[in-house]
């Protein structure tokens, strides 16, 4: 798995919170110009992972490394080359687009002409550069899904991952994101991807895994997963889900 | 570099951004400060306009004027009689002094002269000290004239001439009054003489400034609460360079709110020129960083914005009231030792000391020692117990 292709590798990761293991010897790799899918259930660990790939979190034990560097000696340079889109709505509410995106512009090291330049051209791939002067806190859910993205590709990433980016929106800002997601796909980027929506998975992604309770219980393309239960033509992936998973209900 | 800058300039982007909120915050030292003002500020030392009518136009007459002038408690206001007549008949003055003409030559001649009081009703209470001054300065003044009389007239006749007499009997008088027979000694209970508004500025001023340990306190939770903290530690943006730029925003924001009042304090109350305006600043400025990076330390602790609010409203009350905001606590037994562990007590001391006593900036060594030291001391601690995540860097 450690063609000169990957762009992340992740090795045996391990995290534990108070004596409760939330990752349990994850290993993945993903490739250059791929969108890579992390699936799972609620608590099955994917926010962890992203989390410690994304430097905020050092594993218990294991390995990582971005683009050559590893996430846990040489954090500074990982952080150059990523960007992060949280589940949760990271913004300042009370600020325009524009000032929101040129401030973490200036956060990812670009200077002031560069930040407003880029925060222009981002605004204008989510469909949001008329609205760029207006305060955040008066956007629909959508549009704040879309700033959302739009902050993370202030660093001009190499790797991008996006944790349920679409939680929550409706189906004309779904789609627009995922048109975004497949154009920055299309145009060189590496995003790691994470979400509930199978439908989604499918559409989207390249490869994926499915993680439960910690661990990748199976990885391989959307095709190949569907026809270790069937026929893939009939079978979708939620199906595939629900059967490696459970049933059960999940917090 | 330039990251800790531009936290910063969010931090007050974020102040300003809301009109309504930042007038709130510029408005309120300044209700806050009118009530106190009202308050304690009408405890000032008595000061009173005299409404004098000179209808004498002699020296004696102009020199009881220029002597009523030069106290602290009277201001000087001439009048003709018939405009002096106008006011009282309408109330606009309750009291007018009425220096007769022949005031002058008659004191020369050392004959009795009268000066009127006109009054409405019973002259008003401030009119009442006024006429208890006024009757003082004259006695003193006609005493004297009576003295140069009687001098000049147990001479007449010698071989000292007049000039001489008038010489030695001024000289005299002067040295008298300079070290009279009977001096008056004022003390005031728990210590200097002051003003009320010379702790009121400085309290005022500390209260506001405490505030900024709960604005700090909550910056750092909410940035975690909403996930914006996560995501700044996936730039390039360093944890060190977050703590300076949130340690300056904490720092210029308390200091803007520390200018609206000390400005206010200033321009109404006229306590200090614009070097003690300066010199305040600056150590307004001290005092906010020890708070900010107070604020800091809660907020580096605390997991819930609820958390974070209590522990800072309690640091808060603490120092407000038992370091003596309003009120000297020296010699106050255990809140005299109790208010040695809080900031606000050297604050206050020293900016009691600056506007009360005539100290400078320079002299506040101890003030500045521990402002600056408890800042240094906190942030190290901040920083020590930060943790973007649990389990993180």
């Amino acid at each position: 798995m450690n063609g000169s292709d990957d762009f992340l590798t992740a090795q045996h990761l391990r995290k534990q919170f108070d004596g409760i293991t939330a990752v349990e010897d994850v290993s993945f790799t993903i490739r250059r110009q791929e969108i890579f899918g992390l699936l799972g259930p609620n608590g099955a660990g994917k926010t962890t992972t992203i989390r410690m790939l994304s430097t905020v979190l050092s594993p218990d034990d294991g390995e990582v490394t971005i683009g050559g560097s590893s996430v846990t000696r040489e954090g500074d340079k990982v952080r150059q080359v990523i960007g992060v889109c949280p589940q949760e709505l990271a913004l300042y509410p009370e600020l325009s687009a524009t000032d929101n995106l040129v401030f973490f512009g200036r956060m990812a090291g670009l200077s002031g002409r560069d930040a407003k330049e880029a925060a222009s051209d981002n605004l204008e791939r989510v469909g949001l550069l008329d609205r760029a002067r207006d305060k955040v806190d008066n956007f629909s859910g959508g549009m704040k899904r879309r700033v959302n993205l739009a902050i993370a590709l202030m660093s001009r990433p190499q790797l991008l991952f996006l944790d349920e980016p679409t939680v929550g929106i409706d189906p004309q800002s779904r789609n627009h994101i995922f048109e975004t997601v497949e154009a920055l796909r299309d145009g060189g980027m590496t995003v790691l991807y994470t979400t509930h929506y199978m439908e989604e998975a499918d559409r989207l992604c390249d490869r994926l895994a499915i993680m439960d309770h910690g661990e990748i219980v199976v990885m391989g393309t959307p095709h190949e997963l569907k026809s270790e239960i069937g026929d893939p033509a009939d079978v979708t992936l939620e199906t595939v889900f629900l059967e490696l998973t459970g049933r059960s209900l999940r917090d | 570099m330039l990251r800790p800058l531009h936290i910063a300039l969010l931090e007050v982007k974020r102040y300003v951004v809301s009109i309504q909120e930042l007038a709130f915050s510029v408005a309120l030292p300044i209700v806050l400060f009118a009530l106190m003002y009202g308050a304690f500020g009408g405890e000032e030392s008595f000061h009173a306009t005299a409404h004098v009518v000179d209808l004498d136009q002699g020296s004696h007459s102009r020199a009881l004027i220029n002597q009523l002038d030069t106290l602290d408690e009277i201001t000087v206001r001439e009048r003709t009689l018939e405009d002096a007549d106008q006011a009282l008949e309408r109330s606009a003055i309750l009291t007018a002094v009425v220096i007769p003409a022949g005031f002058s030559d008659g004191l020369e001649a050392g004959e009795p002269i009268a000066i009127t009081f006109k009054k409405r009703g019973n002259g008003g209470d401030a009119g009442q000290i006024v006429e208890a001054i006024v009757r003082s300065a004259a006695q003193q003044m006609a005493g004297e004239a009576q003295v140069r009389a009687a001098v000049g007239s147990v001479l007449s006749g010698t071989d000292i001439t007049r000039v001489t007499i008038d010489s030695v009997v001024s000289r005299r008088l002067s040295e008298s009054r300079q070290s009279p027979s009977i001096s008056v000694e004022t003390k005031w209970l728990g210590g200097e003489e002051s003003s009320p508004t010379d702790r009121l500025v400085p309290g005022l001023l500390v209260m506001f400034l405490m505030f900024a340990v709960t604005m700090n306190a909550q910056t750092l939770v909410e940035e975690r609460q909403n996930g914006t903290l996560e995501r700044l530690m996936t730039t390039r943006l360093g944890v060190n360079q977050l703590f300076a730029g949130k340690f300056m925003a904490g720092v210029l924001r308390a200091v803007v709110q520390a200018l609206v009042l000390l400005a206010l304090a200033f321009a109404v109350l006229r306590i200090g020129d614009i070097a003690d305006f300066m010199e305040l600043t600056v150590f307004s400025a001290l005092v906010a960083m020890a708070v900010s990076a107070i604020g800091l330390v809660i907020g580096s602790v605390a997991r819930t914005r609820d958390q974070a609010i209590w522990a800072a409203v309690f640091i808060t009350m603490f120092m407000t009231v038992f370091g003596g905001t309003f009120f000297d606590l020296t010699g106050a037994g255990p809140l005299d030792l109790l208010s040695r562990f809080t900031l606000t007590r050297y604050a206050i001391d020293s900016m009691f000391g600056m506007l009360a006593s005539g100290q400078t900036l320079a002299g506040q060594g101890i003030g500045i020692a521990v402002h600056v030291g408890v800042a240094a001391i906190a942030l190290l601690v901040a920083r020590t117990m930060f943790k973007v995540a649990g389990g993180g860097r």
